[in-house]
């Protein structure tokens, strides 16, 4: 008897300890919070002894193994991990029910506490729109932790397509032909989109003809089913390469940014070099991270110190970003909200859904 | 000949002890996760992809490779001896195979028919792979939108003659796998269809719970309801691996719908999007045009044979495009190529060219797994038909268990197992009324593609349907429409005929 009221006692001695534990983190983490803001450096938010992972980490991923998200939410696990952030483990979970949807809900309705702490998802842009598009989900239902990068497209030409340059492409719509251009669903049908609206075409001129992935867009092109196709240059450079044979390359055409790419991509001008007469038109689509709405502002910070830290790792610039041909772009936990809130904006009033 | 000294070098590549054994797990692995419903190939390999970290690049993809080879073998197993497919090209071999293994009571000959015949198209699909190597991944490229719809067309008008005895009912569930198949996101504007609001049904029905509902857990009611009729009898021959063989004159009725299958799965394989499934398909109904012994459905060998040659041919075949363009035909595909480029490969256009010692011991691979895995698949034939001898109060919680963990894996929610105990019930009520539900299955296999391909087509021709049609642009598509013309017309003028017939035998009597 006496023996298990000793054990009761400890317990409750160990929890009232690890209650005034974390009261004291929380209130030290804010005053690491600001001197973190003073001093602009995120590491020492840690070296107080701030919040910290005290179970395994849920990481959320609405898109199937292998695919980008699943790439991006594996490599910052992966690094996270070598990189000692903690020594928890990440439990990455592919979810794909309801087109994602499913665990969007899951993950911005998780309660606060330490699940919600743990919880993490990937969230790029291609979760956004259709979440906005379907459902009354908005990006306040979460807690925006960080945008890692930034990917644009560029359109390339096929090679049995007669339009080898963006200016043939110009000449044969204003003759009032009408050309085809394949890409994948989303952000990159958000590009051509912004295209039409700076060129003044309309969907008749230059159709769209949308598929599930880039890789499929390209098979289109190739076969000369479609003349042109727009993708991002992680699935396309390959078909840009030096040697590759005539039947199988694709020419770059025009750069949907405001400066040229590098390398071979670097071949395709950008819209005001066409056109002096026209914008350039770029539409960055970005790839970040999100947790529950109710995530508590401390594990909020250290997931984003951690995340800052990945982004400057020598594995995250060379083995994902440099390999992936995407542009580097750690945003802190203000700028995210800003940013994707943001294009939240952009997005409904493309919809015509705007609030 | 050039690419007869690339393979050459390419089994120089392979024959180290380190990939020959790497080749060996992946065989064993595969087999595993092939019988294993629900998990299947894009699983099998997204799981196993980790574990290959540590090796260099050719031996990991060696070792995928035959993971991804082994698992449509393995596929065949529970369907022929539990009638739950592994893997949805394997619906198909349930229809012949679960006949065999049960009525027929020769469940080691069923399981023969099925390795020997994937062993042939397998080996068929590589040879074709050898000699034309990238210039095959060409060919698919011919397949655009248009010429994809008019072959799915043909494809999904003869589901309904195909499977059964009864076309009607036929064309009924063929409809309804339709139906099944388009609640969820639109597949080209991404709205949601059929939702009723809730969540998970946006997404769509989820392709492996459903079959392994409407198929695995539908025979398991069907069980219980006559486990006191069926004996342990039901199987009583030795089952010995003796007991197993085929004779010679079943080994030359299996040669001819596998060779026939093998060739025709190849380029099936090749297609954009097209993979295993409807390479088994067609190879089928390939088979019904010509004579099978015994009447397709009832257990014949030829059946299991034409589906199984052509579905391992498809899975050679997916290779090409995979390895000369960089696109791959199917999920598994798109998580290989995941793999390569993790290993710093760049998949594309010039990888036979850059990595042509990596794309050539890749290939020189393939005749390994494919030998590895039909020699382990051989042994253990013997032990896997005493499945059949499990008493079945026994087996009912055995399956049942199976298809709970197979469906929860899919998409690790409870979504799928719901989705698995209602198309359960549905599959056993139809069953029961005498509907086959393969075409329920096909249909919603097929249907998906169909209408992306369609609707893709469509917008590129700006609505105008002439293109289907256009013999100088399409000739291709036009070729196929004439054959789904004849399809559709023959039944039609049949009847007419009869009736004309009937009409001119009762005018004089009347």
């Amino acid at each position: 008897m006496k023996k298990q009221l000793a054990f009761v006692m400890a317990g409750v001695m160990a929890a009232s300890m690890m209650l005034t534990a974390c009261g004291g983190s929380s209130s030290s983490s804010e005053a690491a919070g600001s001197t973190a803001e003073s001093t602009g450096s995120a590491a020492e938010g840690e070296a107080q002894g701030a919040w910290a992972p005290s179970k395994s980490i849920d990481w959320f991923c609405a898109s199937s193994p292998g695919g980008g998200s699943d790439i991006f939410s594996r490599m910052i696990t992966d690094i996270m991990t070598k990189e000692g952030v903690t020594s928890e483990t990440f439990l990455v979970t592919n979810k794909t029910d309801g087109g994602g949807e499913v665990v969007k809900a899951q993950v911005s309705e998780t309660k606060a506490g330490k699940q919600a702490d743990h919880t993490l998802m990937t969230f790029n842009v291609g979760e956004l729109q259709p979440m906005l598009l379907n459902t009354d989900r908005r990006i306040e239902d979460f807690t925006p932790i960080a945008v890692m990068a930034l990917d644009k497209q560029l359109l390339f030409a096929g090679p049995k397509s007669p339009y080898q340059d963006f200016q043939s492409v110009i000449d044969a719509i204003e003759s009032g032909k009408s050309v085809n251009v394949s890409g994948s669903k989303g952000d990159d049908e958000a590009v051509y989109a912004a295209l039409l609206a700076e060129m003044g075409w309309t969907e008749d001129q230059l159709v769209y003809v949308r598929h599930d992935a880039t890789s499929d867009a390209i098979t289109t092109a190739l076969g000369g089913h479609s003349e042109l196709v727009i993708g991002k240059p992680a699935a396309t450079s390959s078909y840009v390469a030096e040697g590759v044979e005539a039947s199988k390359k694709l020419t770059p055409v025009l750069a949907f940014s405001t400066e040229r790419f590098t390398g071979a991509l670097g071949e395709a001008p950008i819209l005001s070099e066409v056109d002096p007469n026209h914008k350039d038109v770029e539409l960055p689509t970005w790839r970040g991270v999100c947790g529950p709405k109710d995530m508590s502002p401390e594990a909020a910070q250290f997931w984003s110190d951690a995340l800052k830290k990945v982004s400057e790792t020598e594995q995250w610039k060379t083995e994902y970003l440099e390999k992936n041909q995407l542009i580097g772009a750690y945003m802190d936990l203000e700028e995210t909200k800003e940013y994707m809130t943001q294009a939240q904006v952009d997005y409904l009033a493309s919809i015509g859904k705007a609030e | 000949m050039e690419n007869m000294q690339l393979l050459f070098g390419g089994f120089e590549t392979v024959f180290t002890l380190q990939n020959v054994s790497a080749c060996l797990l992946g065989a064993v692995l595969g087999l595993i996760v092939g019988a294993m419903p629900g998990i299947g190939s894009l699983a099998g390999v997204a799981l196993l992809l980790p574990l290959t970290y540590k090796f260099d690049a050719t031996t990991a993809i060696i070792m995928l490779g035959s993971l991804y080879y082994s698992n449509m073998y393995g596929g065949s197993f529970s369907a022929i001896l539990l009638n739950i497919p592994g893997d949805s090209p394997a619906i198909m071999t349930s229809l012949d195979g679960y006949p065999m293994a049960t009525t027929r009571g020769r469940p080691g000959q069923a399981l023969f028919t099925a390795n020997i015949a994937s062993f042939t198209g397998g080996t068929i699909g590589i040879l074709i792979l050898t000699f034309t190597g990238p210039a095959l991944a060409d060919l698919g490229l011919n397949f655009g939108p248009t010429e994809m719809t008019a072959l799915l067309l043909v494809a999904m008008t003869s589901i309904g003659w195909l499977v059964g005895e009864n076309p009607t009912k036929g064309v009924v569930l063929t409809l309804f796998g339709i139906l099944m198949a388009s609640i969820g996101m639109d597949t080209v504007t991404g709205s949601p269809r059929y939702d009723f609001g809730i969540l998970q049904l946006m997404g769509g029905i989820p392709f492996i719970p459903f079959v392994i509902g409407a198929v695995g857990f539908a025979q398991v009611i069907k069980l219980m309801e006559d486990r006191n009729k069926v004996t342990e009898g039901a199987v009583t021959q030795k089952l010995t691996i003796r007991g197993s063989l085929l004779t010679r004159h079943e080994v030359r009725r299996l040669l001819p719908p596998a060779f026939r299958s093998g060739v025709m799965g190849t380029f099936v394989g090749v297609l954009p999007g097209a993979g295993a499934t409807t390479g088994a398909f067609l190879g089928y109904a390939m088979q019904k045009t010509f004579k099978s012994e015994e009447p397709l459905g009832t257990g014949a060998v030829e059946g299991i044979a034409a589906c199984e040659a052509a579905n391992n041919a498809a899975a050679a075949g997916a290779f090409a495009p995979l390895l000369a363009l960089g696109i791959p035909g199917s999920g598994t595909g798109a998580v290989l190529l995941g793999g390569l480029m993790m290993w710093g490969l760049e998949p594309g256009p010039m990888l036979f060219t850059n990595h042509s010692d990596f794309a050539w011991g890749l290939i020189a691979s393939l005749y390994l797994a494919n030998l590895l895995t039909l020699a382990i698949a051989l042994c253990i034939i013997p032990f896997l038909i005493r499945i059949l001898s499990v008493p079945v109060k026994y087996m009912i919680p055995c399956i049942v268990t199976v298809c709970i963990v197979g469906s929860y894996s899919t998409s690790n929610s409870m979504y799928g197992v719901i989705v698995m105990f209602v198309s359960g019930i549905l599959g056993y009520l139809l069953d029961k009324n005498g509907y086959s539900t393969a075409p329920m299955l096909l249909a919603f296999v097929l249907a998906p593609l169909l209408e992306k391909n369609m609707r893709r087509a469509f917008t590129t021709s700006q609505g105008d349907p002439s293109v289907f049609v256009d013999f100088a642009n399409h000739p291709i598509s036009a070729v196929l429409m004439l054959i789904f013309f004849v399809i559709i017309c023959v039944p039609i003028v049949k009847l007419i005929i009869r009736k004309v017939k009937g009409s001119k035998n009762t005018t004089p009597a009347a």
